[in-house]
């Protein structure tokens, strides 16, 4: 499962632990999710979205789809900055 | 901002909820220890005095924080943060399934000549397996 939820932390200037707080679990589980090596639960899914005020599918896919894409859109281009 | 209360372990990170969970746990184990090494050098001194329902009494009371050991580690696995769980219930099948590996193999060996296995060797072997895998785990997701 792909996520976002690195650049919305540095988007709200929260730290792992901070998100990790407001999630209810440890530090290692937003840590290891933002890694890729452990994907959520729904449940906890769900609370992650809940906690950043968007739809869970703006914040995490599945594997091969970009988070925020609908179903069989192709994955959008990075425009330089 | 919220204040954390995360804090690392050997065997994972731990939220304040398993932190409670995790110290009620150790607390009714080594209650149960320190009732069984009492019970056994009592037993070991006295054990002709304790022939009969008095001895069976001491062996049952053991049991009580055993048994409270179990649940506590129970409750502290169905609240457990959801990665901790996973490394826990990875680590458990491994050590129970090296752990009846060992125990059945060793009877094969014991038929061909080797030694005799104590009924101590699988809990030993079982205990090393889960908690090196519970570190091994905890590594992983780091």
């Amino acid at each position: 499962v792909n996520n976002r939820l690195r650049v919305l932390r540095a988007e709200h200037d929260w730290s792992q632990a901070d998100l990790a707080g407001r999630a209810g679990v440890s530090r290692q589980t937003i840590n290891a999710i933002e890694t890729g090596k452990y994907d959520p639960s729904l449940p906890l899914a769900f609370k992650i979205a809940r906690i950043f005020g968007q739809p869970i599918e703006r914040i995490f896919a599945p594997d091969g789809e970009a988070p925020g894409q609908a179903p069989g859109e192709p994955a959008p281009i990075a425009r330089p900055a | 901002m919220r204040a954390t209360t995360t804090r690392e372990s050997f065997c994972g990170d731990l939220t304040a909820n398993d932190q409670r969970n995790m110290a009620r746990y150790n607390g009714w184990l080594v209650a149960w220890m320190a009732l069984w090494v009492g019970a056994r050098f009592l037993v070991e001194a006295r054990g002709e005095q304790l022939a009969g329902p008095l001895g069976w009494g001491v062996v049952a009371l053991t049991l009580v924080p055993g048994a409270l050991a179990v649940g506590t580690y129970v409750r502290f696995l169905r609240e457990a943060d959801e990665l901790l769980r996973k490394i826990q219930l990875e680590a458990l099948a491994l050590a129970f399934g090296v752990g009846v590996l060992f125990m059945t193999s060793w009877r094969l060996v014991e038929k061909v000549g080797g030694p005799q296995l104590d009924v101590n060797d699988p809990v030993l072997v079982m205990y090393v397996v889960w908690v090196t895998a519970q570190w091994l785990g905890a590594r992983r997701y780091r």
